[in-house]
């Protein structure tokens, strides 16, 4: 009879039970909202590093890390490329010539990483394919002629150069030889990424061109592998390690280590949200509650009077927390799926804070994205909140002293 | 024999700044089956004796027993219990519980009690039909007259099974017919039953009701008649 009691007590001023259920609706839409929408931004950040630059695991000379010398190459790296092209968790795998140089134009000049790659695998790992906006990849055909000496640059490199589509360019780098090497390049393709700083320090050339200008041959510096499992990430790394153990294998996280970081802040960023948005609610069902127990005082003084010990009158106050606030819960819970579910589709245009954004690396729509696996604690957090939020209207309440308590109007 | 006792009872309001001698030196004996009024002027301490002799307030002085059971030496908690088995209360304003139904009302106490399900269910029947509100038993207090409301709280009071009913000024707010209606449940429920009532009232028809009639003023007694 106690719940009886208590559900029937939130509904006897309606009004006010209403308001403190849709702030408890509100503050749990907000707090999931932040979730998924922190969530999303932090995948799409990672999906968009990984696929823009890093691939899921990279294979590396161990020396070749530190000073990317030309000379730290891979050895029988095409032997190891075709052994990772038949494991049955690889999705796809590339090996990358790259060396650091200097693109100049008719009026400027910038540092860059060159990557010399193999378009049509690197195609299947990275993004850089679908983030061409002007010109084309790798297009090798003009008028039935094979062009060669083709480069992709990024459209902030392009800016700062002052360069456009089909404008040449000069890039300069050591050769394996230790001699400075130029090559001139036509600029085909103009790329934009997510992360603006990556196209203004990167530009791509086929392998084979390059090779012959820095005269490595076929030596490799990198093996980008995309595995079909994204969560088979670590295992596949340590099977990788025993496998190769001269090389050095590294996944994403451990080759952008403020990528992780970046994901571990988000995460505190959001609970300290979430604690915030709990506590504003713990105040306003205290207040509530508060109202409530300093109104029904005579109430409170004939349940004791009769005989109703104070652990069932804390009890009482207590369910009629937990029960106001379970019934903002499935509507917070259902307005959030809502609005995920849309904005999951739609994407919220963050376009008004683009440059920010963009200089951080993120892109300009984000899509929330909510684990369902969050639903239980959210909703365990904010009973949590009720139960606590009830401790000082009861204990308030358990000071009545009945003879008193009784003859209050 | 008595199931009341008091002796030397005081109760002082604010001791420490502006003394009220609510009740002073009471010394008062109820036997079983009693129908006792107190009376008195506002003010005369009627209903902060009644309070004491219900462990609802402990006094500054003397003692209260019910049955020997000295209760102004028990903890908050025991006589919250001690009053649950024990005493029965009426209440000037009815004090039900809003959201309950009568017969929810007279089933809480019982509840409190561990009755089990069925018996407070029947009993809850058996006690709203012997006040007279068996077609009543679905409605909730904002549903009843005062009078009804106010036998619902007789019904209620005498749902525990109580040794005494303590009844503070309970036709105050009801109108003639109404208070008549209650003491004439009060005196069958005495009659039959054996019942042990005792009132706070100003009300002459209580008064002329009672076999008993206790006087204060000051918060002294000054007078104890017996019809």
């Amino acid at each position: 009879m106690l719940f009886k009691i208590a559900w029937r007590n939130i509904w006897r001023n309606r009004t006010r039970s209403l308001v403190v259920i849709a702030s408890v609706a509100v503050g749990l839409f907000a707090g999931m909202f932040m979730i998924a929408f922190v969530g999303g931004l932090a995948k799409q950040e990672i999906e968009s590093t990984i696929e823009t630059q890093l691939s899921h695991i990279q294979f590396h000379n161990p020396l070749f890390i530190d000073d990317k010398e030309i000379t730290d190459t891979i050895a029988n790296a095409g032997q190891i490329i075709s052994q990772l092209k038949t494991n049955a968790d690889v999705k796809a795998v590339t090996g990358r010539l790259i060396t650091m140089g200097m693109v100049s134009s008719s009026s400027s000049a910038s540092g860059v990483e060159i990557h010399g790659i193999n378009p049509a695998d690197e195609k299947a790992i990275t993004s850089i394919a679908r983030d061409i906006v002007e010109g084309s990849y790798f297009t090798g055909l003009k008028k039935n002629e094979v062009l060669k000496n083709e480069v992709l640059i990024g459209k902030k490199l392009a800016e700062k150069l002052g360069i456009k589509l089909h404008n040449k360019i000069v890039l300069t780098f050591q050769s394996k030889a230790g001699e400075l090497t130029a090559g001139s390049f036509r600029i085909v393709g103009i790329f934009r990424s997510r992360n603006s700083m990556f196209d203004q320090m990167t530009v791509f050339t086929r392998f084979d061109e390059l090779a012959s200008l820095t005269g490595t041959g076929t030596s490799i510096h990198e093996i980008a592998v995309m595995l079909k499992d994204d969560q088979k990430v670590e295992a596949s790394t340590l099977a990788f390690k025993k496998e190769y153990p001269a090389l050095l294998i590294q996944t994403w996280k451990e080759l952008s280590p403020q990528m992780a970081e970046l994901t571990s802040l988000f995460d505190k960023i959001m609970y300290v949200l979430i604690g915030i948005i709990l506590l504003a609610l713990m105040f306003g069902i205290i207040n509530t509650m508060l109202m409530a127990v300093l109104e029904r005082q005579r109430e409170f003084g004939m349940l004791m009077a009769i005989g109703m010990n104070k652990p069932r009158v804390f009890l009482m106050i207590l369910f009629e927390s937990i029960m106001l606030t379970c019934a903002g819960i499935p509507a917070g819970i259902l307005f959030t799926i809502g609005s995920v579910d849309y904005l999951a589709r739609q994407g919220v245009d963050m376009s008004a804070f683009s440059q920010a954004l963009s200089q951080f690396g993120f892109s300009n729509i984000v899509y929330p994205e909510l684990q369902q696996s969050m639903f239980l604690p959210v909703t365990l957090m904010t009973t949590i909140t009720a139960i606590l939020a009830a401790i000082y209207p009861a204990i308030k309440a358990l000071r009545f002293k009945p003879a008193e308590a009784i003859h209050k109007i | 024999m008595n199931i009341i006792e008091s002796h030397n009872l005081s109760k002082v309001y604010n001791p420490k700044t502006i003394p009220v001698n609510a009740v002073s030196g009471v010394d008062l004996s109820v036997e079983e089956g009693e129908f006792t009024a107190l009376v008195g002027p506002s003010g005369s301490g009627k209903t902060t004796l009644l309070n004491l002799i219900g462990g609802l307030d402990y006094p500054t002085g003397g003692d209260v027993k019910i049955e020997g059971v000295d209760i102004t030496q028990m903890s908050e908690n025991k006589l919250i219990d001690f009053r649950l088995k024990n005493i029965g209360f009426v209440f000037q304003a009815y004090n039900l519980i809003p959201v309950l139904t009568a017969a929810e009302n007279v089933e809480f106490v019982m509840l409190l009690q561990k009755t089990a399900k069925r018996e407070r269910e029947q009993r809850a029947i058996d006690l709203l039909t012997e006040v007279g509100l068996k077609d009543k038993i679905g409605k909730r207090p904002s549903e009843l007259s005062g009078g009804q409301q106010q036998r619902v709280a007789v019904a209620r009071a005498l749902a525990s099974k109580p040794r005494f009913i303590l009844a503070d000024e309970p036709t105050a707010n009801l109108d003639s017919t109404s208070a008549e209606n209650l003491l004439e449940i009060m005196a069958k429920l005495n009659k039959e039953d054996n019942m042990t009532f005792i009132f706070s009232t100003h009300d002459q028809r209580v008064i002329d009701k009672a076999r008993r009639v206790v006087t204060l003023v000051d918060g002294k007694i000054i007078s104890d008649t017996k019809k």
